[in-house]
């Protein structure tokens, strides 16, 4: 397995596409506005008509260059890419006011290569492991997981519960739509034939995701021409002595295995792993008092750990089909189109295709490190293409893409529904994560629910009676209680202060 | 619109939303005696959706929060992201009439001209890109990728 393995992924074909997807991904992530999430849904019907490894390896280029690539616009413009380069700001930002953009960039380019290493070599460890876990789950413990995944993800998606919970709730019920699970059921087809194979995640993705932000220029259309200042840079190697690199050593380790352990935990992403490393960091530090006057030690924290992230994601993802986050839910899209079903016995039915994607996100990492410096000055030119030229193209790439997904116009005209729906969320404050992780989980809520109520006739003791589905359905309400009175909290502070309670809050 | 009136619109049609979905879910069959039947799952979440949207709705109207009167900041420009959506909505019915090519040239010109401003506004430049990328798109998608994408009434 792992012989075919290398041979699909150190073939030349592959070889191009991760290298593509990486420079791709680096321009998504570094262009305010656009995302790492946007990348990988809009070129994830082109792999449609590609071999699986092939198809996977690009999705996993784009995924790791745009993650990446927020640190470019995080420290020339202190505009965060992505929302994963939020920490990078805090001294990135401050360190191009004092002419170092350059050191700042070579910097972060490096240790999000280390930070993303480290990430893959814990998913290698701890997913074949997890997996052996999970081989003794029964339905009632898979569905137990569907119910902490969601409640940790409506938790920690927005300020408001309630508000997530709705989101993921509305993107249960969308999952509901077509045949059942079990008896092939038509539900909620409202006489539409095209409804009956159910809606395509590619199509909600295109609308939620990227159509929604093209609707949202137009209503900002006023601002969409300003421009920032952008920072000059000078750059030689990556801007570190090994003396530093050293003394740097405790700090990328700490900070890649929060961002591993923030990676695992559904619903958190690269944001909350960079914020609480930074965090980490500044405490542990013999002189806190310098973080966000434009030190290394907090680009480091923050790039480390929100690359470190992305390995981490994988792990729930591979072995129990669980997203980590936005982008994580997107790339199990990918991985369900292309016939590959996650879960504990991925490492038997798909094995050649796991070790591909460890191999195609190691050679991803060194292609970022590489072609992430060499093309520093186009990727900090293309900060200056024009929104308004921008964000058409990629509506009709939009529409390409969901035509492409089943050759029928239905989903193109799916596309503006789910937009409008992600319109009606943006404006209401409702986080669109757990509208994807509901969807997504939909069919594994719902087939365990009732296969695990079958073998109980009807009895839903079964959910408490199980050690392993007791345990996760413990942890999901101590989860919640923890969670609610922490916003309480922030909420009632926010009042005191006289402030808004935004809840809106994403990740990508 | 203040964030109390928004927090009650989401909470009624969250609860219309619940409710239907209960209603459709009533009349799905059961089709395995052994099975708690296909509407069942719909139903538990259409509850869920119904208490969560209801406890929404109840805490809204209580909440003693002084910002819950303060105005939600405006969406921005009405005209312009209202003419995106129908920009966006005619584009799609003409897609399959009228062929990629044409539909996308129109779409991209307007939807160009609609975002930029007097400052930025380069009609020539537009016109070259929103002919050029359809076709480049379209030889792509037929020659490369084997996937013709939709000709329409006269072929291309």
């Amino acid at each position: 397995m792992i012989a075919t393995a290398l041979a699909n992924v150190f073939n030349p074909i592959c070889l191009v596409l991760i290298w593509f997807g990486t420079v791709l991904g680096i321009i998504f992530g570094s262009v305010p506005g656009l995302s790492a999430t946007m990348a990988v849904v809009l070129f994830l019907p082109l792999t449609f008509n590609m071999e699986p490894t092939q198809g996977i390896a690009l999705l996993i280029g784009l995924y790791m260059g745009g993650i990446s690539g927020g640190l470019i616009s995080a420290i020339l413009l202190k505009i965060p890419g992505t929302p994963s380069s939020i920490s990078t700001v805090f001294d990135g930002g401050p360190m191009a006011e004092k002419g170092e953009a350059g050191r700042a960039l070579g910097v972060g380019i490096l240790y999000s290569f280390i930070g993303s290493v480290i990430g893959i070599v814990a998913l290698a460890f701890v997913s074949p492991l997890l997996a052996k876990v999970c081989l003794l789950f029964g339905a009632a413990d898979y569905f137990a997981v569907a119910v902490f995944s969601l409640t940790i993800i409506a938790a920690l998606s927005g300020k408001d519960m309630l508000n997530g919970l709705i989101a993921g709730l509305i993107g249960l019920a969308l999952s509901m739509i077509g045949m059942a699970p079990i008896d092939a059921q038509v539900r909620y087809t409202f006489g539409n034939y095209q409804l009956m194979a159910g809606l395509d995640i590619t199509v909600l993705l295109i609308g939620v995701f990227a159509v929604t932000d093209i609707i949202m220029a137009g209503f900002g259309r006023k601002t969409l021409a300003d421009k920032f200042a952008k920072k000059k840079y000078h750059l030689k190697g990556y801007g570190v002595s090994m003396k530093e690199f050293i003394q740097q050593i405790p700090n990328a380790i700490i900070s890649s295995l929060i961002g591993i352990g923030i990676g695992i935990l559904p619903g958190i992403g690269g944001s909350t792993a960079g914020l609480m490393a930074y965090t980490a960091e500044k405490s542990r530090s013999k002189y806190p008092e310098k973080f966000g006057t434009g030190i290394i030690d907090g680009v480091i924290a923050s790039e480390t750990a929100n690359n470190a992230c992305i390995g981490g994601s994988l792990v729930p993802l591979l072995c129990m089909g669980i997203p980590g986050n936005t982008v994580a839910a997107v790339f199990l899209g990918g991985l369900l189109v292309h016939g590959i079903n996650p879960g504990p016995l991925i490492f038997d039915k798909s094995g050649e295709y796991v070790y591909g994607i460890y191999f195609a996100l190691i050679v991803a990492s060194v292609f970022m490190l590489i072609f992430e410096r060499l093309g520093l000055p186009i990727f900090a030119k293309l900060l200056d293409i024009p929104k308004h030229i921008l964000l058409p193209i990629i509506m009709v790439m939009c529409c390409v893409g969901a035509y492409s997904s089943a050759s029928r116009v239905f989903d193109v005209q799916c596309v503006l529904f789910f937009a409008l729906l992600g319109l009606f969320f943006k404006i209401f404050k409702i986080p669109s994560t757990p509208l994807i992780i509901g969807f997504i989980l939909g069919s594994m809520f719902e087939e365990n629910l009732r296969q695990a109520l079958q073998a109980s006739h009807g009895s839903w003791t079964i959910f408490v009676t199980r050690p392993i589905s007791l345990i996760f359905l413990v942890v999901a309400v101590i989860f919640c209680t923890v969670t609610v009175r922490g916003n309480l909290k922030e909420k009632k502070a926010a009042q005191a202060k006289g402030e808004d309670f935004d809840t809106s809050e994403e990740e990508g | 619109m203040t964030n109390k009136v928004r927090d009650l619109v989401c909470s009624i049609v969250m609860l219309v939303v619940g409710v239907g979905m209960f209603v459709m879910a009533r009349d799905i069959p059961r089709k395995i005696e052994s099975d708690v039947g296909s509407g069942y799952v719909p139903t538990f979440i259409a509850i869920c959706i119904i208490i969560v949207a209801g406890a929404k709705l109840i805490l809204t109207l209580i909440s003693k929060d002084p910002t819950i009167n303060k105005k939600v900041p405006p969406l921005g420009d009405w005209f312009g992201g209202i003419a995106t959506v129908l920009l966006m909505l005619a584009y799609m019915m003409i897609f399959e009439k009228v062929g990629f090519i044409i539909s996308s040239i129109v779409y991209l010109f307007v939807q160009m001209m609609l975002l930029s401003n007097s400052e930025n506004r380069k009609p020539v430049l537009f016109a070259i890109i929103a002919v050029a990328l359809p076709i480049a798109v379209d030889a792509l998608f037929a020659f490369a990728i084997k996937m013709p994408l939709p000709v329409g009434l006269w072929g291309f």
